[in-house]
């Protein structure tokens, strides 16, 4: 009796054997997918688009005098970056936008490691150009475009009634780091509120940086923002990078004077852009920081890989496209690293 | 062994489930299920989690795109399986199963490349409204383009399952092929050629990233079919990539996944129940 028990006991979990592991294992890993072993000679980096490029060009410069270390690279979004960062899935999670105070709550710990900008960009067959170009835009008058939608016509910018071809107003539909920005630059807004008071025949989002990008390059009429990577495409020479054809940077008229100075006037190619920037003369927002995220604190490997990017790491990043961080911005990065706090945490 | 890979199946489906449930509940927690589904505005920065706007904009990209599949496919599928010479079938079959299989982001591209100057320029114009081509509309063309392949494939399958003598029945009291076509073959096959059309559905209602490239991305009611707007998978796909690492934001998009995958059980159910009672009418 006791045999026939357990034999059939034995075959009922026989038959049930490759389901129930299946199941304990896929149940498992959705629950406790927390929890890995970690490989001692390998940094896992995840995160935002905007950043990439240049984690990439980190991860080959500094393999060559590491080569027993693996950097293991996967963009995949500031927020998935900063949720496996925060769950332990990921040493490094890159953030193109400001750490959320949800986020600081639950461990996340930050140094900046470059630079980056967005610029509000134009068709070159605009009718208002040449006007544009010499003026400028104020940054009221981009409030006026992209968030309250009062400045409904091209004409009406320029103080021209003749002129009645309607701004179309392009924003992001995906969560990223280019819109949190060009809304913070105009003002205390979100990514929501960019064209949320436009009329809805004059606005439209679209998916992702160079999407965008393209929907310029052929929308006479339209007016849309940019990560400057995605504006600056066209190599002339081995130094000088220009827009891409039909894109036009909006130039900011900076001291509201009505017309546009020539130490305004950098938007010409990137490396006098990147200059302005680094000056602080094109403001921060909408130039913004990016940065890598960790849980509470850098260590090991992991902490020596972001040393070396805010060292001798830097030299790349002009030739990469990225803005520099002023040498007293990084000594402030490294103090942070090396006490592993900062003071936005205390 | 076969038996337990078929319990596997059903036990992934309850995982999804429960797996979707568990992680929406958060949001349900803070507020209530027709809270969320009627109130119009979705900012998750203001914890305003409505779903409103989305869903009208969900209901008519998939209706108009249904709309303009059905009697197209029908028609082509009848062509194909009761008029069109053997050669030209054996041609088009292949065709079919190609465009059926394509990916879907290639259709999207070609969206985004070709029908959105189409709609701002052409089509939006005739109706004197003003649009920037990224719009519901757009989205519906698409993914009617999409959906034909899958209606017409399946109907020309059961069109040409219907037994000749049925046919050959009806020809000979004197009805014309149409007449045939229409009280005949129709008639035998109209339990699969809803089948169909709720596949069709399906693909629609739950296709992503198509729509996502040429909806607008606007999540506000629209004015017209002109209005840029939002679906609720392409909501997910825009939004989940930025915000999961905040937990109430991560909950309210599962919530989103939550919903989809029960309309498309429903109406998976819904297809099951028609299949079986109109076998049973129609006695095969």
């Amino acid at each position: 009796m006791q045999q026939k028990n357990r034999c059939i006991f034995f075959h009922t979990t026989k038959k049930y054997f490759l389901p129930a592991t299946f199941v304990i294992a896929l149940v498992s890993m959705l629950l406790f997918s927390g929890c890995t072993t970690k490989k001692e000679n390998t940094i896992k980096i995840e995160g935002a688009f905007a950043l990439t490029p240049m984690m990439e060009k980190w991860a080959l410069e500094y393999r060559k005098i590491h080569p027993d270390i693996i950097i293991d690279i996967n963009a995949n979004g500031a927020g998935a970056g900063m949720a496996n960062a925060l769950l332990g899935l990921a040493d490094i999670g890159m953030v193109s936008r400001e750490v959320n105070n949800t986020e600081i709550q639950r461990g996340a710990f930050w140094v900046s490691v470059v630079k980056d900008a967005v610029v509000a960009t134009i068709n070159a067959r605009n009718p208002v150009l040449s006007t544009i170009l010499e003026k400028g835009i104020t940054k009221q008058q981009l409030r006026d475009i992209f968030i309250t939608g009062n400045i409904s016509t091209w004409g009406q910018l320029i103080g021209n009634s003749s002129i009645t071809d309607k701004i179309i107003v392009y924003t992001r539909s995906d969560s990223c780091g280019a819109a949190e920005t060009w809304a913070n630059y105009l003002g205390p807004y979100k990514q929501n509120d960019l064209g949320a008071h436009v009329d809805l025949d004059r606005i439209s989002a679209v998916n992702g940086d160079n999407t965008l990008a393209a929907t310029i390059q052929r929308e006479q009429f339209g007016i849309g923002y940019n990560n400057i990577g995605y504006v600056y495409t066209k190599k002339i020479d081995a130094s000088t990078v220009v827009p891409a054809d039909d894109l036009i940077p909006v130039p900011i008229d900076l001291n509201n004077n009505g017309i546009l100075d020539d130490e305004e006037k950098f938007y010409s190619n990137r490396m006098s852009l990147i200059h302005a920037i680094n000056n602080n003369i094109y403001p921060s927002p909408p130039a913004r920081a990016l940065h890598l995220v960790t849980l509470h604190n850098f260590s090991g490997i992991t902490k020596d890989f972001v040393r070396w990017i805010l060292t001798e790491g830097q030299q790349y990043v002009l030739d990469t496209g990225y803005v520099p961080l002023s040498q007293e911005f990084i000594n402030e990065q490294l103090r942070y690293l090396e006490e592993g706090t900062r003071p936005e945490l205390s | 062994m076969m038996k337990s890979a078929t319990v596997f199946v059903i036990f992934l489906f309850f995982c999804i489930l429960f797996l979707l449930m568990f992680r929406s509940s958060l949001i349900l927690q803070t507020r209530s299920l027709p809270e969320i589904l009627f109130a119009s505005t979705w900012n998750p920065d203001n914890k305003q989690f409505g779903l409103g706007a989305i869903i009208i904009g969900t209901i008519l990209v998939t209706g108009i795109a249904l709309l303009i599949a059905i009697p197209i496919s029908l028609f082509s599928a009848i062509y194909i399986s009761e008029y069109a010479p053997t050669k030209i079938k054996r041609i088009i079959r292949p065709f079919l199963d190609v465009l059926a299989g394509v990916p879907s982001v290639v259709y999207g591209l070609c969206a985004f490349l070709f029908l959105v100057p189409l709609v701002k320029d052409v089509i939006a114009p005739w109706f004197n409204i003003q649009s920037t081509g990224l719009c519901i509309f757009s989205a519906a063309l698409i993914l009617a383009v999409m959906v034909f392949p899958i209606i017409i494939s399946l109907c020309v399958e059961t069109f040409t399952a219907i037994p000749l003598s049925l046919k050959e029945a009806s020809l000979s009291i004197g009805a014309t092929k149409w007449e045939t076509v229409k009280k005949v073959v129709f008639r035998a096959s109209s339990p699969s050629i809803i089948a169909a059309i709720l596949l069709g559905f399906g693909r629609a209602f739950g296709e992503t990233i198509a729509v996502n490239m040429v909806i607008g991305g606007i999540p506000r009611i629209p004015n017209s079919v002109f209005s840029p707007g939002e679906t609720l998978a392409s909501l997910i796909a825009s939004k989940y990539g930025e915000l999961m690492s905040i937990p109430i934001h991560e909950s309210a998009l599962m919530l989103v996944a939550l919903i989809l995958f029960l309309v498309v059980f429903m109406f998976n159910i819904f297809g099951v129940i028609i299949l079986r009672r109109a076998k049973k009418r129609w006695n095969y």
